[in-house]
């Protein structure tokens, strides 16, 4: 059994690598998950503060399983009763444009479509879909950070990607 | 390759060269790429994580701070300190008390040296603490006091208070009677109805709830605490009430009138010749067992 370097995180060095590793997943997970507006960015501040005060009791490679499980709940105990909407940017005004005025409300109009139908996706598909889509990660990956398997993953993104395609060409 | 495993490969862009040729081919492909192209648009917005680090370690610092490893113990023995610190005043500022029993009488100094001899059955209670600001005690039963100069010294009963400067007087609060007698210096009593300033050889009178007004005595001190009790004039249920006290014993009286008067004293040391000195001047006739007595009239 190999040694281990470290049994806990307690030192700012290692603690801000562990930072930098995690904690972009970890707001996108929150974001996708949960939508905008129970304020990610501060769930995932929480998330590593409490990380920093159990350092003694989290071992390196519990640590960023531990963070998901305290983000997940800091949030659940919020979001019960919030309908997730994800917030789109706006559709960027091209200066050189030969498309039609029809076009750019044809292409507004298919985001709103897109919106409502990603908020009847399943939290779980989702936070799945959108890690994949968006963020460009691979299946393996995104098993990783949730802690379920590859199969269980590629199910859920494909669910997802049915599931959008279904409720766009209904709306 | 079916048209479902090329989406999910695409789905983990996983396509080789190939696969990716047949994927465009099918009648899919324009949809998943419009998809696809304006889910971008929902991309979660900017997360800096050196800014967020930033912020997180400034919160943390706080928190650091606050949380000295050598304070904890450190704490732990300030609170046992303050547990003990709060204990001790907590004792300190309990009232004294102290309390004699049947027969039994006690002599006490308070902190200032005034002097009290407490009659049997009978209750003092003072805070010590408070003693220098204020001489104030309660007293419940009968007490002689020799007070010593100095700031007002309050007696609280519950039939009233005596206020003096120094002084000697005895106070005797029992059921029915509230007495007071003054024996040096001056007295002054407080009770509901009356108030009076006594002087020596004064005596302040409340019997069966009545005032009596004008009643002196002679000697210099009380007699009880020669270990005699004397009564002038007093109703004979007051003359059993304090034998009991002194002696532990419990009386019965059959054809005895007890509101009668009685002039005359027992002493505290032998039983049997105070009961003869209750008992034969008003011609009544004793039996005595174990701790029951009973007086009868014949």
């Amino acid at each position: 059994m190999p040694k281990k370097l470290h049994d806990n995180i307690c030192d700012e060095f290692r603690f801000n690598a562990l930072f930098k590793k995690h904690s972009k997943d970890l707001y996108n997970f929150l974001y996708y998950k949960f939508g905008d507006h129970l304020n990610p960015k501060d769930k995932t501040q929480d998330a590593f503060i409490k990380l920093w005060e159990n350092c003694k009791k989290v071992s390196p490679e519990k640590a960023k399983s531990y963070l998901f499980t305290i983000a997940n709940n800091l949030m659940l105990n919020e979001a019960k009763h919030y309908k997730i909407v994800l917030k789109h940017q706006k559709i960027k005004p091209k200066h050189h444009t030969n498309e039609s005025p029809e076009f750019v409300l044809e292409e507004k109009q298919y985001l709103e479509k897109l919106q409502i139908a990603l908020s009847k996706l399943t939290d779980a598909q989702r936070t799945a879909f959108m890690m994949n889509r968006v963020e460009g990660k691979k299946h393996k990956e995104i098993a990783d950070l949730l802690g379920i398997s590859r199969k269980a993953v590629e199910k859920r993104i494909y669910g997802a990607l049915k599931k959008l395609r279904e409720d766009i060409n209904e709306l | 390759m079916k048209r479902e495993d090329l989406i999910k490969k695409w789905l983990d862009n996983n396509l080789n060269p190939q696969e990716l040729e047949a994927f465009k081919k099918l009648e899919d492909y324009n949809e998943l790429i419009k998809i696809d192209t304006a889910l971008q648009y929902f991309k979660a917005d900017g997360f800096n994580s050196n800014i967020e680090l930033e912020k997180l370690n400034t919160t943390l610092k706080q928190k650091r701070k606050q949380k000295n490893t050598w304070l904890k113990p450190i704490l732990r023995i300030a609170a046992i300190i303050a547990i003990c610190v709060g204990f001790y005043f907590y004792n300190y500022n309990l009232d004294t008390n102290i309390n004699t029993q049947i027969a039994q009488k006690e002599n006490l100094n308070l902190p200032d040296n005034s002097q009290v001899k407490l009659n049997a059955v009978s209750t003092i209670a003072y805070n010590k603490s408070d003693w220098k600001t204020e001489r104030q005690l309660a007293l419940n039963g009968e007490a002689y006091f020799k007070v010593s100069k100095g700031e007002k010294f309050t007696v609280n009963t519950t039939s009233g208070s005596v206020t003096v400067l120094g002084t000697e007087f005895n106070i005797k609060n029992r059921d029915n009677i509230f007495e007071v007698t003054c024996y040096e210096g001056s007295v002054k009593v407080i009770s509901d109805k009356h108030s009076q300033i006594l002087k020596p050889g004064d005596r302040f009178l409340i019997l069966n709830g009545n005032y009596i007004e004008n009643t002196t005595v002679s000697e210099k001190s009380p007699y009880w605490i020669n270990n005699e009790s004397a009564f002038k004039s007093m109703p004979y249920s007051q003359v059993i009430a304090e034998f009991e006290r002194q002696y532990n014993v419990s009386i019965n009286v059959t054809n005895v009138n007890t509101n009668e008067l009685f002039t005359g004293s027992f002493g505290h040391d032998n039983i049997d010749i105070a009961l003869k000195a209750i008992a034969l001047p008003l011609n009544l006739t004793y039996t005595k067992n174990s701790n029951k007595i009973s007086l009868k009239r014949e």
